[in-house]
């Protein structure tokens, strides 16, 4: 099962893989230190590109990325107070007050060396858990993967939190896209209104583009953000070799946070935030000192940083395997590994070994350069990302943005489309209708038809045929579980608030 | 204050769940059109839609009736507006006059409308980005960009 493993690491050394993640790493570290663009935007935007690259050069951009966005997020948390994505909010209360103290720059070496200890835990557990996971999905048939796609989206709309109505609107809406084109067994068009560009449907990266990378680049040019100039100067940054003893101390916190920060991508839905936010409480609940903290301590960075980089890997457990996404950049990432013609799921594993264990492998990579850019120069240089124009980034990004919807088939109805996505997905952002059940409709939508389809076909038009066997019904536990779960929790926490 | 009756029916919420009745409803005729086993899933969402959009609306009228105000969705309705115009203004452009010409405008443009005001910048943000676009896309990739519908292309 691990032999696949080691064979696939001769690949990612090819240079051209290896300089992908080196690049996607940078990348990440800039996209993620702009206050207002994440990770799932640099994604969004870099998977039409892709198109014409190797799948193993793509992945590696996308993994440098992820890994690269999540520490990047601390260093407007450490220098402004501002997290530059939302799972490093945690970073701002203790990684400000040292930044006002002069020791912004250990904060941020702290922040990349416990973003690389998370990260370099995540791809271990990536590794280890995602092949036994997959040998037991190749057991299933039609009507267990119709019920995986099921669980997958209540997962996705019950566990994210917020309200359960939007949610379930957003995968409706997802699911409704997903069967625009050519109906998958009988060819018979549906919605396309005589458009021949709509006949193969809708291409995900259109609607990645649009949900993701519109809404960004509306607020980056509705807010103008006043750094007042970050000067290097004033970090104090020295050499991580000089830096690195005063870290030795945090190895408990480390070993907890990453634990914490797995087990949170692994479970749909919860995301980088909520890992950061537990590790920096647990942290601060066993700490000696707990009053300092808030005040500067150096070990809240690190509690916040390892979580949310840990959470990174750990998300694609569920979708490489399942094709459930544990958070948002986990969803787009299935529609960068679609786009390569790589169907997630438990054929991903037995059709394509080189190309996912190469992709883990690129993880553990991405998480390890992390560390080679903490020195002080890079830490400098990267703080001084802040000082970057916004207006001019919103405008460079729409470009980026053109072109890459454009370079799909070279036709500027994809554009227009794309340009509707993005008005239905700024008001969605700006209503608060979650965007990842949106995706994982689209990506879900026509495999649990073809599969619901093909089972009713097996059982001769019998629906009864979906809860003929154990898995099955394990499945349909599981999804009432997640969809009553929460409402039951929420019960019993007002009640024992009202006794 | 329990809200006037029309600013209640433009409550944000209220407009979207309309919004997605209407559109859903739309997109349910030519279901009918359809064989049943390829109508299901997307009648079986579109009427889903209109379920929970009606959930949506009573719960945001219920709100409104409480007196809870609608929030917002943006402090800088100009700017957003303004902001969505130029971009959907460059597709345009670059449909029907060409992609370089588009873009050459474009980018400094809309960084100067949103607050960036040093020309040198500009200049130099504008010759980068269209030189390494044409560098990468155009001679390195053999990327095709529109040429633009005006001039015959």
């Amino acid at each position: 099962m691990y032999s696949d493993l080691l064979h696939a690491l001769p690949d990612v050394f090819a240079w051209t893989n290896f300089a992908a993640v080196v690049i996607g790493v940078i990348a990440g570290i800039v996209v993620g230190a702009m206050p207002g663009l994440s990770a799932t935007m640099a994604i969004s935007v870099l998977v039409p590109f892709t198109f014409g690259l190797e799948p193993l050069v793509a992945l590696g951009l996308m993994a440098g990325i992820y890994n690269g966005a999540m520490y990047g997020g601390a260093i407007p948390a450490v220098l402004l107070r501002i997290p530059g994505t939302p799972a490093a909010v945690a970073t701002t209360f203790d990684g400000y007050p040292m930044a006002q103290k002069g020791e912004g720059g250990f904060a941020l070496q702290v922040a990349v060396v416990s973003s690389a200890f998370g990260g370099i835990a995540s791809a271990f557990a990536l590794m280890l858990l995602a092949p036994p996971l997959s040998k037991v999905t190749l057991l299933f048939g039609p009507s267990e993967v119709f019920w995986v796609a099921v669980f997958g989206l209540a997962s996705i709309i019950f566990l994210l939190g917020g309200n359960p109505v939007k949610g379930l609107i957003s995968a409706c809406f997802g699911v409704f896209v997903s069967v625009i084109g050519s109906d998958p067994i009988y060819g018979n068009d549906r919605f396309t209104f005589g458009q021949l560009e709509m006949l193969d449907g809708i291409n995900i990266v259109i609607l990645l583009v649009g949900l993701y990378a519109l809404p960004p680049v509306i607020d980056l040019l509705e807010t103008p953000l006043k750094t007042d100039g970050v000067s290097s100067s004033k970090l104090g940054t020295q050499s991580l070799w000089k830096a690195l003893p005063r870290m030795k101390s945090f190895w408990k916190t480390w070993l907890r946070g990453s634990f914490l920060g797995i087990w949170i991508g692994i479970l749909p839905g919860a995301g980088g935030s909520m890992a950061a936010f537990m590790s920096y409480n647990e942290a601060r609940r066993t700490s000696k000192h707990p009053e300092k903290w808030g005040e500067g301590e150096p070990e809240g960075v690190a509690a916040a940083e390892v979580a949310n980089n840990a959470d990174t890997a750990s998300a694609l457990i569920p979708a490489l395997t399942l094709g459930i996404p544990g958070t948002a950049v986990a969803a787009v990432m299935l529609g960068g590994l679609l786009v390569h013609g790589l169907q997630p799921g438990p054929m991903l594993f037995r059709d394509n070994p080189d190309i996912v264990f190469g992709f883990m492998w690129q993880f553990l990579f991405g998480a390890i350069l992390l560390v080679l850019l903490g020195g002080s120069l890079a830490t400098n240089s990267f703080a001084r990302l802040l000082n970057l124009p916004r207006p001019l980034l919103g405008s460079v990004i729409i470009v980026l943005m053109l072109i890459g919807v454009y370079s799909i088939h070279g036709r500027m109805f994809d554009v227009y489309l794309m340009l509707g996505f993005g008005a239905i997905g700024w008001v969605m952002d700006r209503l608060k209708f979650p965007l990842p059940p949106v995706v994982l409709g689209l990506i879900l939508g026509g495999f649990a038809e073809e599969n619901l389809r093909l089972a009713l076909r097996i059982g001769r038009g019998d629906p009864m045929i979906l809860f003929q066997n154990t898995t099955s019904l394990i499945l349909v536990a599981l999804t009432i579980a997640v969809v009553v779960g929460p409402t039951l929790k929420k019960r019993y926490i007002d009640s024992r608030k009202k006794a | 204050m329990p809200e006037s009756r029309n600013s209640r029916l433009t409550r944000p919420e209220t407009l979207t769940a309309l919004g997605i009745i209407v559109a859903a409803a739309g997109f349910l005729i030519p279901t009918t059109a359809l064989r049943p086993i390829s109508a299901l899933l997307p009648a079986a969402m579109l009427v889903g839609l209109i379920v929970l959009s009606v959930a949506l609306l009573v719960s945001d009228q219920r709100k409104a009736r409480a007196g809870e105000p609608a929030k917002s969705m943006t402090q800088a309705p100009k700017r957003v507006i303004g902001a969505f115009l130029l971009i959907v203004t460059y597709a345009l452009a670059c449909d029907f006059i060409g992609f370089y010409v588009s873009t050459a405008v474009t980018i400094p443009l809309v960084a100067w409308i949103f607050g960036y005001r040093s020309p040198i910048g500009l200049l130099i943000a504008t010759v980068i980005v269209v030189g390494t676009i044409w560098a990468i896309f155009d001679f390195g990739m053999s990327q095709d960009f529109p040429t633009g519908r005006f001039w015959g292309h």
